[in-house]
């Protein structure tokens, strides 16, 4: 128990110098750009038609057809995800930010004003 | 000798962490390349407490099953002798290839082993992302034929633990490339980033634990290639940072694919099938993800 309790502490010390000296990844707010390179990478088979960029930059959905392609901030990174457009198009936006269900989170975008789905995928 | 005298892996958990700490100051003093987010690190720690929490738990049944298997060996090997060192090293090492190739290409076997490559990112602290459940996925019981030809547990335990130590080293991006005889011979950094890319290019491949020659001979060595920067993670990264999650996602995945399986067939294909499998062929695996890659580029 003695040293279980050490190592509890000794990783705990550890995350707290991560939190202190570590450097996470750059992630700058997405601009049409890099929105694009990011899509490329993560959905190479899909050509959407349609791009919309989160208010804050932090995440995109892009449209493909009856699919939704959505892309998230997770930590320094992002996450890729795809689910029905429908699924997306029937979401409701409420103090401006809308929240997507995927199978393992909930990602909320920042949108610019409450009406949705945003022109740009509409 | 049954019981080891020493555990390599506990002697070396402070060189462990000096290693960490160093690395997070080379990158903070921007002198090698060396990316840190708090809560990627914690997930990676935490796993790598958990393990040696569930080796505890786990340990007994391995131990005792190892030592009953060894009382029916086939020959009486000296742990004093040389040459049965440098066999156990090579036997090993080769065993370790065939655990971690089946732990890639076997659903069952990944879902124990699939929470070591969901870090995003390439640092030592990966290293320490390890299983919980592979106990539950018996490939512990690769090693047994090591003590059925006579190879005494506690040297079996021993050159596992030497193993495991020399593969903290290589999980950095702040070494570049070895020398061209080391790169041959031995895994190294350049070649385990590979194993843990998930660009399609670099997909199931070298599987190596101290030496690549296993993966050269057996056919998946793959270089990296400068053109085509590692990225990290698993096909279908995690969507979040939750610890449970992490250990326990694709069993959770195995166990919905198996309670919707329409016969015994697909049943077992989604537990034995290469990750990915599906009846009708909608998921992706390795397979089609490196052929869709392979058209893509062909085409363009």
């Amino acid at each position: 128990m003695i040293q279980l309790g050490g190592s509890v502490v000794a990783v705990a010390l550890l995350v707290a110098f991560v939190r202190w000296l570590g450097v996470a990844r750059p992630t700058p707010p997405l601009d049409a750009a890099s929105a694009k390179a990011l899509l490329d990478v993560e959905f190479p088979d899909h050509r959407p038609k349609a791009t919309w960029i989160a208010s804050d930059g932090a995440g995109l959905i892009a449209r493909d057809g009856e699919l939704a392609l959505v892309l998230y901030k997770r930590g320094d990174g992002y996450v890729a995800r795809d689910l029905p457009w429908s699924a997306v198009a029937s979401l409701k936006p409420t103090s401006g930010r809308v929240t997507v269900r995927v199978s393992d989170a909930r990602p909320t975008f920042a949108v610019s004003d409450d009406v949705w789905p945003p022109k740009e995928l509409a | 000798m049954l019981k080891a005298p020493f555990d390599p892996v506990q002697l070396a958990i402070p060189f462990f962490v000096l290693a960490i700490v160093l690395e997070i100051l080379l990158g903070r003093f921007g002198k090698a390349k060396a990316n840190y987010e708090t809560r990627d690190t914690a997930m990676s720690l935490s796993m790598g407490l958990g393990s040696t929490i569930a080796g505890v738990v786990f340990g007994g049944v391995v131990f005792a099953t190892t030592v009953g298997v060894y009382q029916h060996r086939l020959f009486t090997i000296p742990m004093t002798a040389v040459w049965a060192w440098v066999a156990v090293f090579f036997l090993e090492d080769l065993t370790y290839y065939w655990f971690h190739r089946l732990a890639h290409e076997r659903r069952f076997w990944w879902a124990s082993h699939v929470n070591h490559h969901t870090s995003t990112h390439y640092n030592l602290s990966t290293a320490l992302r390890q299983t919980w459940t592979g106990g539950v996925a018996g490939t512990w019981l690769l090693w047994l034929p090591l003590s059925f030809l006579g190879f005494p547990p506690a040297m079996v335990a021993i050159q596992k633990g030497i193993s495991l130590v020399y593969q903290f080293w290589i999980h950095t991006e702040a070494v570049g490339r070895m020398p061209r005889w080391f790169e041959a011979v031995f895994n190294t950094p350049s070649h385990h980033r590979v194993h843990h890319a998930r660009n399609p290019r670099y997909l199931d491949a070298n599987y190596a634990g101290i030496l690549i020659i296993w993966d050269r001979m057996f056919g998946t060595f793959i270089p990296e290639v400068d053109e085509e920067p590692c990225r990290y993670g698993t096909v279908k990264n995690l969507g979040n940072f939750n610890l449970l999650h992490n250990v326990f996602h694709e069993w959770v995945g195995i166990a919905k694919d198996v309670a919707g399986a329409k016969s015994p067939k697909e049943a077992l294909g989604y537990v034995f099938g290469p990750p990915g499998w599906s009846p009708d062929g909608s998921r992706d695996t390795s397979h089609t993800l490196k052929a869709k890659w392979r058209a893509r580029v062909g085409f363009e």
